[in-house]
């Protein structure tokens, strides 16, 4: 077996850029489960259902969780377990940077559930990734000390690292723009033209996916585009 | 909540940059409550910073000055700051809150489209404040959370930002994430 976790931001990205057709055509060539945490599904479909701004894409997403593209981790993860695991991880991470005399909150529930899911599987052997386009949770799996950094640049302030993070370096992290990227490849995207790459990568860097100017133009060039 | 001091001589600070219509200078008095926000997390201090850049933003917009309605709306809103920081100097934080909950109600007793581009001053002023704090390293779903934005808004505000450019953000290669994607798609499972 072998899963995508998704993150909010990833899901939500394709639903603004008005593309969650590439994620069922995905969804169909993967062979494998796209999990969502009951955490993200109340931030991508309960909650922006009440919201008029985004109710369409709310429902649109809901389409695709009803259909069974996105699925709960229940069929391999008891729910037990992976609140126990959310909980102790929400807990730690909360209390690793410190600074101005307390412990900087720097993650909520949704993140940390699907962090947590991620971990769960790869005690189980089960293969994953997590699909994360926000910032903060990939710099906690990959670089926390550029987070530290990061927080003593904008606080303007000492910030202490307390803890070691190096277990969440387990965590394969790609974001929608791997996504977008990989059904390029794999020629899942309707439009054509040489342009389309240039305008997926684009179209998810402005709806939120924390990836570069310099790095979109590497993943081009490595398509020559 | 911030020192009490801090927010005090900040609100000192934004009665004369309002009275000198110095608009970057209230800018920068509610970006200086966001550094202090990140860390605190408190509701007052991010009500603070939200007030103070739709402030800035009111203030740009020469007009605003035209509407019926507007003498009243402005003498109220910088009374209640004038109030919130006197209550803070009598160590009463009860009527602080309540003074600064109160400039988001006088919205409520204006009319018309007036009243609609205020409301949307200030909700703009959430989705940058909340921009701001993800900025600083809080992830982007506790930063909505605490600004009580939703992360479709946030999402798209920071997806026109500097935000990933900075050098710090970049946490592996672009060659070995897509190897990620591909592997994990190409992998042959039962």
């Amino acid at each position: 077996m072998k899963a995508i976790v998704f993150d909010s931001g990833t899901i939500i990205n394709f639903a603004m850029n008005g593309i969650l057709d590439i994620l069922k055509s995905l969804k169909s060539e993967f062979n494998g489960k796209f999990i969502i945490t009951e955490a993200v599904k109340e931030e991508v479909i309960d909650k922006p259902l009440h919201i008029k701004k985004f109710e369409l894409e709310a429902l649109m997403i809901k389409k695709l969780f009803d259909d069974g593209v996105f699925e709960l981790p229940y069929d391999i993860v008891v729910k037990k377990e992976l609140i126990a695991k959310r909980d102790s991880l929400f807990n730690m991470l909360n209390h690793v940077f410190y600074a101005r005399n307390e412990f900087v909150h720097i993650v909520d529930k949704g993140e940390v559930s699907s962090l947590a899911v991620s971990l769960l599987l790869k005690e189980k052997g089960i293969d994953n990734v997590l699909a994360v386009d926000e910032r903060t949770a990939r710099m906690l799996c990959e670089r926390p000390e550029n987070l530290t950094q990061l927080l003593r640049k904008k606080l303007q302030t000492s910030v202490d690292m307390k803890g070691d993070l190096s277990f969440l370096s387990k965590i394969k992290v790609i974001r929608s723009s791997e996504l977008m990227y990989l059904a390029y490849k794999k020629g899942l995207v309707k439009l054509k033209s040489p342009k389309v790459l240039d305008a997926l990568l684009y179209a998810s860097k402005f709806k939120g996916c924390s990836i570069s100017f310099d790095e979109i133009e590497q993943m081009k060039k490595l398509e020559n585009v | 909540m911030q020192e009490k001091e801090h927010v005090i001589k900040l609100l000192k600070e934004v009665k004369e940059a309002f009275k000198k219509n110095n608009t970057p200078r209230l800018k920068n008095l509610s970006n200086q409550t966001i550094h202090a926000a990140s860390v605190s997390q408190d509701d007052l201090s991010i009500a603070i910073a939200v007030i103070v850049y739709s402030l800035s933003k009111i203030m740009e917009r020469p007009n605003y000055r035209d509407y019926p309605k507007w003498n009243q709306f402005i003498k109220k809103f910088i009374h209640n700051i004038d109030k919130a920081r006197d209550s803070l100097e009598r160590n009463n934080e009860k009527m602080f809150r309540k003074h600064l909950e109160s400039i988001e109600r006088i919205i409520d007793e204006l009319t018309g489209i007036f009243k609609v581009h205020i409301k949307e001053v200030f909700a703009r002023a959430r989705i940058n404040k909340a921009s701001r704090i993800y900025e600083h390293g809080i992830s982007m779903e506790k930063t909505a959370k605490l600004l009580g934005v939703s992360l479709f808004e946030l999402a798209e505000y920071a997806g026109k930002t500097a935000i990933p450019d900075i050098g710090l953000s970049k946490t592996l290669s672009i060659e070995d994430r897509i190897k990620y994607a591909l592997d994990i798609f190409n992998k042959n499972t039962k």
